[in-house]
């Protein structure tokens, strides 16, 4: 059985039509219009116990909204999640207990209180025992290096400072379940990499992840199956793996050679690849198709023509790809 | 019981804080005594020159002061998160409060330590003492009993009322709860007798929002005195009544919520 | 002038915007008028008391209710705010008199506060009858008595918001203001009902100023000599006021940079 199901998940918000200043309002009191705004829109998802999801869209593509709705924060216009077979609405407190949320643009730790009083609070509300709190606090303490922000007041948390303390907030006690929303917004690159070590040692543990983000470098590495969400529906749901096979093939070998090499003779070396000169007379560019040939023979063939002094190789990124899929020129499924 | 503990706990949280500026509050504590003080000298003086309103004398209208103080007290020192409701909707703040395994509204109502509180509690116990001293009451174990009853369901209104009107922000979208502020400030005509008031006021602080109940028809039934005197036998009834009413009012208000940044 | 001017027109089209701060205000004004009207009506139908009738203190309450709406718009909540954040430094690089661009703004509000006075004084009148008017030269002073207030009602709140310099608590400080304004002004009871010493103190404090005096003046409670004295009095707190008030916002802006804002 599916560990977060949802059918049909529709969430429709309501906004009054108001004109501007006091005369607006006034008005609306007498003639009630407003515009429905669909955020989510039948959206079918089901999420196996263990699996990890990246969900991802553009901006106000309604992924917020779907975690809200998956975590029970807000009630479905229509349609139905089950979280572990529990109603989310109905069965609140059991259902907490499973899962953990952490919001990227909103702190849960409380303003005037230290990290560690935050998460003792936690701790206390969730009925974790002081035995499992210590051990899980020293196993986040290894990649989140929560010790020196322990004694600092919420208020004076620096951004980086504050998602590390709220995502051992969100974990303290131990859920099935965790949604990641916007996780690494506004962090920097070092405090970023330090995060995303910590989702897959999450991930290894055998927690159920759904990421949300839309910086898609953190989800490569991280999870096999990618969900893709545009204007409230799914548009994709399937392996990251297979979108790349499918649309990411492409390679680049980027070469160096000792000495200047005529293109004719690369380009009848390589049949089925593409050469071009680079901005230096000893650098080229070779794409190829990597199911057609491995980045391996390339560079024996190139060896056995020239001296190579230098090689790299360049693979699209998921990004790229969803990038493309966003501006409508790659249609996925 | 844990419920009642992990209360205490959530809002014991923010006591450090709160005596982290000492000088702020000396003057919550002293201008709240202050408040309490100047509505007794009030009395006094109009007790000084008329011997009773409508019947009821100094000691027994300083007793419905007392209880109005009494009940606020309560609201502020252990619930004024509640004040904050309209906030923290407006903020999206009650998405982090629906995950966790913890009552919402008691999340909420936690938020915050309102010291003044302590004031009002300390004061209207003495006005109640104060009065109830000079009043004759034949007390039995019975009386008794009954008064503690009478008192404890006072402060359940009022904290009820609190919770009531501060979950009109769900419907409302400001951010600052004004509909409840009105209210609160309009049940403070629930320190006078309600006898003195036109019918349609009666009306409104007795059945609409029964402000009466956490002062007068306790009092007017302790003291013996009035006309409705057995009224004030249905306090608890009303107290429970009320509580019931919140909760639906916020539970219902729950499910209108649409979080923040949409 | 000119930068005053603009202020006082720029607050009082932004008056509306106010609007529910202003009822917010106004409720615990209304409230103890209604509460006031209600106990008064039921003691004074049996007897007078300190030789007030009933349509007399109808009018003090009415009185009583309109001096405590006036200069409510004020902004000391946001003024409050500027000091504890510090941006107050940043309205000092304005070429204008802080005090008297407060003093402008409070003005620019008085419009809707009159309005709202005027309904329900009306409303009051139509519900429990007329008051009697006084003769032409104590209307004059009751006039005079009541301009007197605006500017003696802003420096006692400016005052009291100046404490920010030194108090996190802005609450409490106003709290205490409320509260003693409330017994010393003779807005919650005449001030003849006071105990004689007690009387005698609020008598010659600034608060007299806030209800009691033009509240005794439409009463012809006072003849012409001492109602004029006690105008004298009034306008005398407002200039020791005016001066005070600058002491006092020098003394905040020597903490403000002690402190480094």
């Amino acid at each position: 059985m599916p560990i977060v199901e949802a059918r049909g998940l529709t969430k429709v918000f309501r906004r009054p039509d108001k004109g501007p200043g006091l005369a607006g309002a006034v008005r609306h009191l007498f003639a009630r219009r407003f515009t429905d705004k669909v955020a989510v829109d039948h959206v079918d998802l089901s999420i196996e116990a263990g699996e990890a999801v990246a969900y991802v869209g553009p901006n106000g593509a309604g992924k917020s909204t779907t975690v809200k709705l998956l975590s029970g924060i807000l009630v479905p216009t229509a349609g139905d999640v089950r979280i572990d077979g529990l109603h989310p609405q109905r069965d609140r407190t059991t259902v907490a207990h499973r899962i953990g949320v952490l919001f990227g643009q909103r702190t849960q730790l409380w303003w005037d209180l230290p990290v560690s009083e935050s998460l003792a609070v936690l701790r206390d509300i969730y009925g974790v025992d002081h035995a499992t709190y210590r051990k899980r606090m020293a196993r986040f303490d290894e990649v989140l290096e929560l010790g020196e922000i322990l004694p600092v007041v919420g208020r004076k948390l620096s951004l980086g400072q504050r998602m590390r303390a709220d995502l051992a907030a969100a974990l303290v006690h131990g859920p099935q379940v965790v949604y990641l929303d916007e996780p690494t917004i506004g962090l920097d690159l070092a405090v970023k990499d330090r995060v995303r070590e910590f989702f897959r040692s999450i991930r290894d543990e055998g927690t159920t992840v759904m990421l949300t983000s839309h910086d898609l470098a953190d989800i490569e590495g991280f999870c096999r199956r990618l969900v893709i969400i545009d204007q409230g529906r799914i548009i994709f749901d399937g392996d990251l793996e297979a979108v790349k096979d499918k649309f990411a093939r492409e390679r680049i070998l980027h070469v160096e050679t000792a000495a200047p090499v005529p293109l004719e003779t690369l380009r009848t070396s390589l049949p089925g690849a593409k050469v071009e000169a680079e901005d230096t007379p000893t650098r080229y560019a070779v794409r190829f198709d990597r199911f057609a040939m491995t980045a391996g023979q390339a560079v024996t063939t190139l060896a056995g023509l020239t001296e190579l002094v230098d090689f790299r190789v360049d693979e699209p990124s998921i990004e790229d790809v969803i990038r493309r899929v966003y501006s409508g020129e790659l249609v996925l499924g | 019981m844990r419920t009642v503990r992990l209360y205490l706990r959530l809002l014991g949280a923010h006591f450090r804080s709160l005596l982290e500026y000492e000088a702020d509050f000396v003057i919550l504590v002293v201008a709240t005594v202050l408040m309490q003080v100047v509505n007794i000298v009030f009395l006094a003086a109009l007790f000084a020159k008329v011997p009773a309103l409508n019947g009821w004398t100094f000691w027994s209208v300083l007793m419905m002061f007392g209880a109005v103080a009494l009940a606020e007290g309560v609201g502020s020192l252990f619930f004024d998160g509640m004040w904050s409701l309209a906030w923290q909707i407006n903020r999206g703040e009650l998405d982090y409060f629906l995950v966790r395994p913890y009552p919402v509204a008691l999340q909420s109502s936690s938020a915050k330590i309102g010291v003044n509180g302590l004031s009002n509690i300390v004061m209207g116990i003495i006005m109640i003492g104060t009065g109830l001293a000079h009043v004759d009451i034949a007390w039995t174990p019975w009386r008794v009993l009954l008064g503690a009853l009478l008192l404890i369901s006072s402060v359940v209104i009022k904290l009820s009322i609190n919770l009531a009107t501060n979950a009109v922000s769900f419907w409302l979208s400001s951010p600052t709860p004004l509909f409840a502020f009105a209210m609160h400030q309009v049940g403070d005509l629930a320190r006078f007798p309600l006898s003195i008031y036109p019918i349609a006021l009666k009306a409104a602080l007795g059945a609409v929002l029964p402000f009466a109940f956490i002062s007068f028809f306790p009092v007017a039934y302790l003291l013996d005195t009035g006309q409705s005197r057995w009224i004030g036998l249905l306090t608890p009834l009303v107290a429970a009544y009320c509580a019931v009413a919140a909760a639906v009012i916020f539970k219902r208000g729950m499910r209108r919520y649409e979080s923040a940044g949409n | 002038m000119r930068s005053y001017r603009a202020l006082i027109r720029a607050t009082a089209k932004a008056a509306l915007a106010y609007r529910f701060s202003l009822l917010l205000g106004l409720g615990a004004v209304l409230v103890q008028l209604v509460a006031l009207l209600a106990v008064w009506r039921v003691i004074l139908a049996e007897s007078t008391v300190n030789g007030f009738t009933w349509p007399q203190m109808r009018a003090y309450l009415l009185v009583a209710f309109a001096a405590g709406t006036v200069v409510s718009l004020l902004g000391d909540f946001r003024m409050a705010f500027r000091i504890l954040d510090g941006d107050v430094a940043l309205d000092l690089v304005k070429p204008i008199d802080y005090q008297k661009a407060r003093f402008a703004e409070a003005v620019g509000g008085l419009w809707i506060e009159l309005i709202l006075i005027g309904v329900v004084v009306g409303a009051t009148l139509a519900l429990t009858g007329g008051v009697d008017t006084p003769a032409a030269p104590a209307l004059a002073l009751f006039v005079t008595s009541m301009l007197l207030l605006v500017p003696l009602k802003f420096l006692i709140v400016y005052v009291s918001t100046l404490t920010c310099f030194w108090t996190q608590n802005y609450m409490g400080v106003q709290w205490a203001r409320l509260a003693v304004v409330n017994l010393l002004s003779g807005a919650l009871i005449p001030l003849a009902y006071l105990p004689g010493w007690l009387a005698a103190v609020a008598q010659w404090s600034p608060f007299a100023g806030l209800t009691s005096t033009p509240a005794l003046i439409f009463l012809g409670r006072v003849d012409g000599r001492h109602a004029l004295q006690l105008v004298a009095v009034q306008l005398g707190w407002v200039v020791v006021l005016w001066f005070g008030a600058r002491l006092v916002w020098r003394a905040g802006l020597r903490r403000l940079t002690v402190n480094g804002g």
